[in-house]
């Protein structure tokens, strides 16, 4: 039985609610607005990549490399769009 | 039909990993379809009009419920897939089974959160807030129901054929995909609850 729970993975699922727990301390307690999007922002980005690297096995076939370029360039894009049009919509720079 | 046993049977033949490649390239445009959906609604946020904002909606225990069930669901079917590498079939579709029952938990709880929403004058035209909100959170079930009907097709073909490496492949994918619905969530309960009720 203990061999279908591989340590890895229940770990991997721990931390991940350790990290949902970090991320409610924004509405717990009584932070800055700053305070609170870095909180959010760690603990969003970190849980992705437990996702990505620990459970999707990003990193384990030949592919690796092709999959961590699509990955990253679909972050980046995102990013860019996301903050573009924040700049310029709502920060109004 | 070539296949190599020196790798899990999902990577078995060069149709399989060109497969799983091709379907992490997928994924990468559902990231960009999110980004654009998160890019809008944070331009819309405080257009509310005449409706409520964010802070007045949004209930902390039906989000956390939700993402807990999603949490679970993302873990169980990363059990599955280590039980299909195992070549345990009966318990990779155990493990499949309960991240759809988690998975259909998760939607009963979104549908119920939308019909409430509807009921206290937040719906879909109400506001500009309002439309992006359910637009957002509305893709994202979309997803999540056409995995529960694409799970159990695949449920009952390894039910039917047996682990082969053509559908320990669609298996694999398939986790792939759940997995990918579990991140989206996790940047919609941080960026658009927890933000919105901070």
């Amino acid at each position: 039985m203990s061999e279908l729970f591989p340590r890895k993975q229940v770990m991997g699922f721990v931390f991940s609610l350790v990290l949902t727990a970090a991320a409610l301390t924004v509405y717990f307690m009584d932070v800055s607005f700053a305070v609170g999007m870095t909180i959010l922002l760690a603990t969003a980005f970190i849980q992705a990549g437990v996702q990505l690297v620990g459970f999707m096995h990003a990193g384990e076939s030949e592919d690796k490399v092709a999959i961590y370029a699509n990955i990253y360039y679909g972050i980046a894009i995102a990013l860019v769009t996301i903050f573009g049009t924040l700049l310029i919509l709502v920060w109004d720079m | 039909m070539k296949v190599d046993n020196s790798l899990p049977l999902e990577y078995g033949t060069e149709q399989n990993k060109l497969n799983i490649l091709g379907f992490w390239i997928f994924l990468g445009a559902e990231v960009m379809l999110f980004a654009t959906l998160f890019a809008t609604y944070f331009t819309l946020e405080n257009r509310t009009g005449n409706g409520p904002a964010g802070a007045e909606i949004f209930e902390l225990t039906p989000v956390l419920i939700e993402t807990i069930l999603l949490l679970t669901s993302s873990f169980t079917i990363g059990l599955g897939v280590h039980a299909m590498r195992l070549g345990r079939k009966n318990a990779m579709i155990t493990f499949f089974s309960i991240t759809l029952l988690l998975g259909l938990a998760f939607l009963g709880v979104e549908i119920y959160e939308f019909t409430h929403y509807a009921s206290i004058g937040a719906g879909l035209q109400v506001s500009a807030f309002t439309g992006i909100l359910l637009t957002t959170l509305g893709t994202h079930g979309a997803h999540v129901t056409l995995g529960l009907f694409w799970g159990l097709f695949i449920i009952m073909q390894v039910k039917k054929r047996g682990l082969t490496p053509e559908t320990a492949n669609k298996s694999f994918i398939f986790s792939l995909y759940w997995h990918f619905l579990d991140v989206v969530w996790i940047f919609i309960f941080s960026f658009i609850y927890l933000k919105g009720m901070m």
